[in-house]
């Protein structure tokens, strides 16, 4: 379900092409006691997953992170449908990393708890690591590696087997169309490319949940538009919690959106259903000969806000009404040239919900 | 074996900056050259020989005479009217080489026939020897002035082992050097976790173990390659090994592991990797000190004796000078070694701990 897909960004272009025996007895023994120890403290307590409802993946419950004084996340409650795509759209500093790195057990939560497909995170983070892939909003790459020996890191520590692993860092590489520079220490690489390694060690392990803070920051358009229909190919199969400033990236990805500013959900919906909450933003922009004071006047008595700049009267109110408004006019004396209503977009309700623009 | 792919992926990062590399490994080496060129001795200075003048002839006289004159050398004075007075300053460490001049030398110069001179030295120190021989040859070969065969016949003496300086300065320096190493060790931790890395590998299933054996583990060939280093260069140097070097090694290599562990916990503590590198040298030079990495601590006030005694860089220090140059064996030495052992488990222990509470900030 995703009604806001726009037309104009489903393109039927080709996205294909983006694609020790050194180590005495005693050593050996100390560093299997050590392991023994530092693993012992970290399974317990053994807590079975709680019973959520099945079908949430994602669910935090007062989740609340305060740095020093300042609140970062306000006990926020956020329930995540499995295979569902959730965008938290919100400005700088609204506090949507500070989720995701709590959700992804790095970050501790002041208060609350959320759990991730029924495991605690705090309880249980090592189970929660196992199933999640997280691309981090900095750039998150070993700079002497190559792409390869990049996303065999990840993927060994999650244990694939190296079979499996060649044959999907392969796929990813190809979609990512980083194949030919695959064996370059990626240090050498350029920022968008770096990026786009980076995204995809999020995805070699092919995880359940995948949290995307910023995935597109600082790509061109086409590796965003690649990075966008890869991301869409997961629609449905895994769950997907991404974060970004763009709005048509939530609009045209997201099956819901959260708009997040200083640390709170401010609306939650489909992108129609936000759009519709704020239907009294409608404006009607009309050019008109002959808007003397007595015509502002008149109009200002009836509708909610209506400014005038010569030879241009924008009207916002609920429900506009197009004839009414034309046939009033000219009641009053004025000419109307033309005339146009526009509907609300997903930066009017982040504008009315926030007050405040988005970066780009 | 998630420790094994971190610790792949560290090795990585640490042998393909070659820089960085060429810094860890030249260390050791600058480290125990300068000192032993310092403190060491005989390495540039000339060669302090004894002559033992049997022939006491006019031309033996002359001989010695011109001896004197070579910059290379530094004849001891007097010169000995017999062997046993050189013998005995060798065999007490006085001398370390000598030169015999046998009776009947100024009867064969004379006579033009074959000349014998001998050289006896301590066998403690070979190289001496071997510098030694073409400076009294091409002496000789410039006295005589025409061409008679002349033999110098090399004598080496078993010589009770005299406690020299670089004997205590090398075991001393190559724990120091293991110390520096603190200041390398977390520097990849500090920069991943400054890029956001480190945070990216915490959102794995890896644990804290695998962190610390992962980014402690790539360091384990630089401090064999030091301590080897520390070994090779004291032994040119003059070092005198009659003990099990295996077992001097292992001591050397377990103090290594404790500084790796400190620091992997100055590595997980520090904010930014000039904190992880300029912070260790606060301690690690005042502990080298009091832990006798240059003189002997036995003289210190109790107290400062005490903290020594209580940290593992003492108990290297004496352990491995204790095998190398007296040459005892592991009975002797087990205490410190246990100690030493103990110490290294601790301080992953430690590690780990810490680690864990850096995880879930
Ligand atoms: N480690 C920290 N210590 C103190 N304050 C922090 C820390 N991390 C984040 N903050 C503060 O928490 C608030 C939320 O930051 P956060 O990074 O979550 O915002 P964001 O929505 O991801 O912003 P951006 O779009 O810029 O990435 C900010 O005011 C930030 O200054
Ligand atoms: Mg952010």
């Amino acid at each position: 379900m995703c009604p806001c897909l726009s037309p104009g960004l489903v393109s039927g272009s080709s996205f294909g092409q983006y694609g020790t025996k050194l180590e005495p007895h005693t050593i050996k023994y100390a560093i299997i006691i050590i392991t023994l120890l530092g693993e012992m403290r970290l399974t317990s307590p053994k807590v079975e997953p709680a019973k959520v409802s099945d079908d949430l993946a994602i669910q935090t419950l007062n989740l609340t992170k305060i740095f020093n004084s300042l609140v970062a996340v306000d006990s926020i409650e956020l329930n995540i449908k499995k295979g569902e795509l959730f965008a938290l759209l919100g400005p700088n500093g609204a506090g949507k990393t500070t989720t995701i790195n709590m959700l992804c057990c790095l970050l501790k939560p002041t208060g609350g708890t959320a759990k991730i497909m029924g495991y605690d995170i705090l309880k249980q983070p090592f189970k929660v690591k196992e199933i999640i892939g997280v691309s981090p909003q900095e750039t998150a790459i070993s700079e002497r590696l190559n792409c390869w020996e990049n996303l065999s890191l990840i993927g060994k520590i999650h244990g694939i087997n190296a079979k499996e692993l060649k044959i999907r860092s392969q796929q990813l590489l190809e979609t990512m169309g980083l194949t030919e520079r695959a064996k370059d220490q990626v240090r050498k690489f350029s920022g968008g490319m770096k990026r786009r390694l980076s995204i995809i060690m999020a995805l070699v392990h092919s995880p359940e949940i995948l949290f995307l803070d910023e995935p597109t920051l600082g790509l061109d358009p086409q590796a965003r538009r690649a990075v966008w229909e890869y991301i869409v190919r997961f629609k449905g199969e895994k769950t997907i919690l991404l974060t970004t400033h763009y709005m048509e990236e939530a609009d045209f990805l997201a099956d819901r959106i959260g708009i997040m500013d200083e640390g709170k959900i401010d609306a939650l919906g489909t992108s129609t259903e936000l759009k519709i909450s704020i239907l009294e933003k409608h404006t009607m922009i009309i050019y008109a000969w002959n808007l003397t004071q007595k015509v502002i006047n008149e109009m200002r008595g009836r509708y909610k806000e209506v400014e005038v700049t010569d030879g241009t009267m924008i009207i916002t109110d609920k429900k506009l009404d197009f004839k009414e408004i034309v046939d009033r006019l000219h009641s009053l004396g004025a000419i109307v040239r033309s005339a146009y209503i526009k509907e609300p977009t997903l930066e009017d309700v982040f504008l009315t919900i926030t007050g405040k623009e988005l970066r780009e | 074996m998630r420790f094994w792919e971190i610790s792949k992926r560290n090795l990585k990062e640490l042998y393909r900056d070659p820089v960085a590399l060429g810094f860890l490994l030249g260390m050791p080496l600058a480290f125990i050259l300068i000192f032993s060129f310092a403190f060491g001795g005989q390495a540039t200075r000339p060669i302090s020989i004894g002559v033992v003048d049997e022939d006491q002839s006019q031309i033996s006289a002359a001989f010695v005479s011109c001896l004197e004159n070579i910059p290379a050398l530094e004849v001891v004075s007097p010169v000995y009217e017999s062997e046993s007075q050189a013998e005995e300053e060798l065999d007490t460490g006085g001398l370390s080489i000598y030169l015999l001049i046998p009776r009947g030398f100024g009867e064969a110069v004379e006579r033009r026939q074959a000349v014998d001179l001998e050289l006896a030295y301590n066998e403690a120190d070979p190289m001496l020897s071997q510098r030694a021989v073409p400076v009294v040859r091409a002496v000789a070969l410039e006295f005589l002035n025409i061409p008679v065969p002349l033999n110098i016949e090399l004598r080496e003496r078993e010589v009770e082992i005299k406690d020299e300086y670089i004997n205590y300065l090398v075991p001393g320096m190559a724990v120091f050097g293991l110390m520096v190493l603190i200041t390398s060790v977390g520097g990849i931790m500090v920069r991943d976790r400054a890029k956001g890395f480190l945070s990216r590998l915490m959102t794995t299933p890896a644990r804290p173990s695998d962190f610390i054996f992962g980014y402690t583990l790539p360091f384990i060939p630089v401090i064999i390659i030091s301590v080897a280093i520390y070994l090779g260069v004291g032994v040119l140097m003059g070092l005198s090994i009659i003990g099990n070097l295996g077992l001097a090694f292992l001591i050397l290599f377990i103090i290594g592991i404790c500084c790796l562990g400190i620091g992997m916990i100055l590595g997980t503590l520090a904010k930014s990797e000039e904190q992880a590198s300029a912070a260790p040298w606060i301690f690690i030079v005042p502990l080298a000190m009091i832990s006798g990495s240059w003189w002997s601590v036995e003289q210190m006030p109790s107290v400062i004796r005490g903290i020594a005694e209580a940290l593992p860089f003492l108990h290297a220090m004496d352990a491995s000078r204790a095998v190398l140059t007296r040459g005892v064996g592991l009975e002797a030495v087990k205490d410190d070694f246990l100690f030493l052992v103990g110490w290294a488990v601790v301080i992953f222990i430690i590690g780990i701990i810490l680690f864990r509470r850096s995880m879930r900030s």
